[in-house]
């Protein structure tokens, strides 16, 4: 269980706070909502670029890290789809530190053009690194727009292509943080060993005067339901054929995520689960398999994907996948195997309760989804899902009419 | 409107707790952290059972990832089944010197996590058929990791600081997994997990029963083993490779020298003059190579410690047509280190990373035990932790530039290039 007391201030920005006293450290952890989702179907990848340039300095601080280095601090930030999110730990006596620091580049961000072009540089060379020089590399990329003909989520947050990367203006960056960076649109939580009302008053203190009022929430056109099966196949310089297929499944909030989340650990939730005891070990068909949930907000896809031993035929890998599935569908799993994977995922909960940052990361997520006390209602909503429920919903996802599946075949791209 | 900058308060020192120490009558060492309420508890066994130990290729990791695939009263499954079931974390971990065995578990699951570790530890039967499906499965991932750049350019920069034979060096050929035998592993495990090559280090609550069952298994590991003294060969170290990886978008690039390991004096010195070259988000690679010149998603320098040696490296990915002006840039900024004192806010704003990673690490239990074992494989205790805030405190600009000049001459070093095409020979101006 986490404690937690929130506020919102004047200006729309919500606070949350954690208390933690055995900690010496403060997590301060600022989540704006906006994501790769947002953006022009034009100029993906904007929100990160624009991530990227929130390191870039404002009209009063020139760089940002140096200050935050100098508290005895580390700070970093990521973008998904959904939302984009930057956190500092530092001593708990510089907390005002990371304040002053998130305050002034909500309200003072300055890009010159210079710093944009040297910055969508960087960015590409992400891009390469992550995306392009790697086996496998492009998996995402290729799924996404497998899955997804409509919904935001069909490109993934680095983007389509370099290209637009390549292509963003200044006058798009300045639009962007208009648009977007405004305290109605962000979630301040901290976990640290003050109290509350001490958080909140510091939070009045360097947000409060910052105006702007909140934006309506985006919505997006749902994607449409899958009737046929898709299929990619790609032929690639790897070394092992690769094979993923992926399942519409529900938004975060719906109880098919959490019985999505229970299936893909009965599968794939440590080594005593299903697809490594049946492929890997017993059958011997796969050097490797994995199977998990996205976990966006909006309805987000379940993936198993493996690779397959040389000599095995991708046909026999894929029929063995599907016959795994179709397991889970017919046959109610024992109440050994689900108690098992609830105890797994109780315990997790209380490991990822250590870290004040963890902490204070999870609390923005669980805000943003709009139900914050869920961050505490997990385990229990865990332990009421029956083998009856985990089969029915089995059965529901893995129609071969709403699989994507998409293979990796061994050759000279 | 412009607003002040909040004071900043400058922890000056630690105080890291000094892991209780204890002497078992097998001769293990056992080193406890206590942490009280904290329902969550770490076990780890720390080996020198590392690769460089080892005695055909590949032993000393498929050892130690067989522990757990098979004992006298478990199956690989049921153990699997077990781990899972009490939602207890098990991990392992080996790298040139160590190997290491972690539990993580739940103080309710504490008894029979406890179980497993003794089955695990001191009943492994290393099934023949469990070695098979273990060496078909590594043999593939580890084709699939030698696919990336830097895969292949970690095993080459050490190949080319240490030479291909010796054991801080070698790589094997994939196949060599189906060479492995029961024999050797069942050998290197007798040689091995023994009582004088472990040591212990955990957190536990302040329940006394959790610390006696820790050492009364601690006790059970056996005597004996070998006792042949590691020979650390001399390295002989190679200034240029490359492997060429055609049409490749980045090349990876490691540059570096062999200096020393951790008990020199000379090391948290480097550790600094390394922190202040590519050690942190605004050093001097960063700001070159990433925010002027914008070669790179990122690039790191940092000090490396083995147990027989230590070396400096410089690491980064970066676009193929930056590569010859990235290694040219590379050796630029270590020309700077030597040629003008670090500027006072600079040297301010290294350390102050340094003891800001100290901080981070040593906030919470598993942190702690991760800097003990660290400090018991130096032969040292956490005492050093503190020093090492210390020293890192008092070091002047006049100190890190002494050693800039004294350990990076350009002649020393090693440059290593993975990617589409070679860098042309690095003229000294």
């Amino acid at each position: 269980m986490i404690s937690y007391a929130e506020h919102t201030l004047s200006n729309g920005l919500r606070v949350i706070a954690h208390r933690d006293p055995t900690s010496r450290m403060a997590a301060i952890n600022l989540l704006y909502r906006v994501g790769a989702r947002n953006e022009n179907p034009n100029r993906t990848g904007f929100a990160h670029l624009f991530e990227h340039l929130m390191f870039r300095g404002t009209h009063d601080i020139p760089d940002f890290d140096t200050p935050v280095q100098m508290a005895s601090g580390d700070n970093n930030a990521f973008t998904n789809n959904d939302y984009t999110d930057y956190y500092i730990t530092l001593p708990k006596d510089n907390i005002e530190t990371a304040l002053w620091l998130e305050a002034d580049r909500m309200m003072g961000l300055e890009i010159s053009a210079e710093k944009l072009e040297a910055e969508k540089k960087v960015v590409i060379e992400e891009y390469k690194q992550r995306y392009l020089n790697q086996p496998y590399g492009d998996q995402w990329l290729l799924l996404r727009a497998l899955c997804y003909k409509v919904h935001p989520y069909r490109w993934a947050t680095i983007g389509l292509t370099p290209d637009h990367v390549r292509d963003a203006t200044l006058d798009e960056v300045e639009a962007f943080y208009h648009r977007f960076y405004l305290p109605g649109n962000a979630i301040l939580s901290v976990a640290c060993d003050l109290d509350p009302d001490t958080v909140f008053r510091l939070a009045e203190k360097w947000f409060g005067e910052i105006k702007g009022s909140s934006l309506p929430s985006a919505t997006f056109d749902p994607e449409p339901e899958q009737t046929a099966a898709r299929r990619e196949i790609v032929v690639r310089d790897v070394p092992a054929t690769a094979i993923t297929i992926a399942f519409p499944t529900g938004a975060r909030l719906s109880r098919n995520f959490y019985l999505s989340d229970v299936i893909s650990d009965l599968l794939a939730g440590g080594s005593s689960a299903r697809l490594y005891q049946h492929l890997v070990k017993e059958r011997q068909l796969f050097s490797a398999i994995n199977a998990y949930i996205t976990g966006d907000l909006d309805p987000g896809l379940f993936v198993v994907t493996g690779q397959l031993h040389p000599e095995i035929p991708t046909q026999r890998g894929e029929e063995a996948i599907w016959q795994e599935l179709q397991d889970l569908a017919s046959t109610m799993p024992t109440d050994y195997e689900l108690e098992k994977v609830k105890n797994k995922f109780e315990a997790e909960t209380i490991f990822g309760e250590i870290n004040v940052m963890n902490k204070a990361m999870n609390l923005g997520f669980y805000d943003l989804t709009g139900d914050l006390p869920l961050i505490n209602r997990e385990v229990e909503i865990f332990r009421s899902i029956s083998a009856q429920e985990v089969s029915t919903a089995a059965a529901e996802m893995f129609r071969p009419e709403r699989s994507n599946t998409l293979i990796y075949e061994i050759g000279k791209a | 409107m412009k607003r002040l900058q909040p004071p900043i308060m400058v922890p000056r020192q630690i105080d890291l707790p000094v892991a209780t120490a204890t002497k078992l009558t097998n001769g293990v060492r056992l080193y406890h952290v206590s942490t009280p309420g904290q329902e969550v508890l770490r076990i780890s066994f720390v080996f020198a059972a590392g690769s460089a130990h080892q005695t055909a290729p590949f032993v000393a990791s498929t050892t130690l990832n067989l522990l757990s695939e098979g004992t006298q009263n478990l199956t690989a499954q049921q153990i699997a089944e077990k781990i899972d079931f009490y939602g207890s974390y098990y991990d392992v971990n080996i790298d040139r010197d160590y190997a290491v065995v972690t539990f993580c578990c739940l103080e309710k699951f504490f008894a029979p996590t406890l179980q497993l570790a003794e089955e695990i530890l001191l009943h492994p039967t290393f099934p023949e058929e469990e070695i098979a499906i273990y060496c078909a499965k590594r043999k593939q991932r580890l084709a699939v990791e030698r696919s990336r750049i830097t895969t292949q350019v970690r095993e080459l920069f050490s190949q080319a600081l240490f030479g291909k034979d010796h054991p801080y060096g070698v790589s094997y050929d994939e196949s060599a997994y189906d060479r492995l035998s029961r024999e050797e592993i069942v050998a290197f495990y007798r040689n091995y997990y023994t009582a004088n090559h472990c040591f212990v280090a955990c957190s536990l609550s302040d329940n006394p029963q959790l610390l006696s069952a820790v050492q009364a298994l601690a006790s059970k590991l056996p005597a004996g083993g070998s006792e042949t003294p590691f020979i650390f060969p001399t390295p002989h170290p190679t200034k240029h490779l490359f492997n060429p990886f055609p049409n490749a978008v980045q090349s990876a690039i490691r540059v570096g020298r062999l200096l020393f390991p951790r008990t020199h004096p000379d090391f948290i010195g480097m550790q600094v003059v390394a922190t202040a070259l590519g050690g942190y988000f605004g050093s001097r690679l960063i700001r070159n190579l990433r925010e002027e010149r914008g070669y790179t998603y990122g690039v790191f320098a940092g000090m490396v410690n083995l147990d027989h040696a230590g070396y400096l490296a410089i690491a980064t990915e970066v676009a193929s047509e930056a590569t010859q002006d990235t290694v040219q840039q590379i050796f630029l900024e270590m020309e700077r280190l030597c040629n003008e004192p670090l500027p006072t806010e600079e040297l301010e704003n290294v350390k102050r990373v340094m003891l800001s990673e100290v901080l981070r690490i040593i906030d919470g239990p598993f942190g702690i035990v991760d800097v003990t074992i660290e400090n018991v494989q130096n032969r040292t205790d956490n005492n050093y932790t503190n020093r090492f805030v210390e020293t890192v405190n008092l070091i002047t600009a006049e100190k890190v530039q002494d050693l800039a000049i004294r350990y990076l001459q350009p002649s020393k070093f090693t440059t290593v290039v993975v990617g589409d095409c070679d860098i042309k020979p690095i003229t000294k101006r």
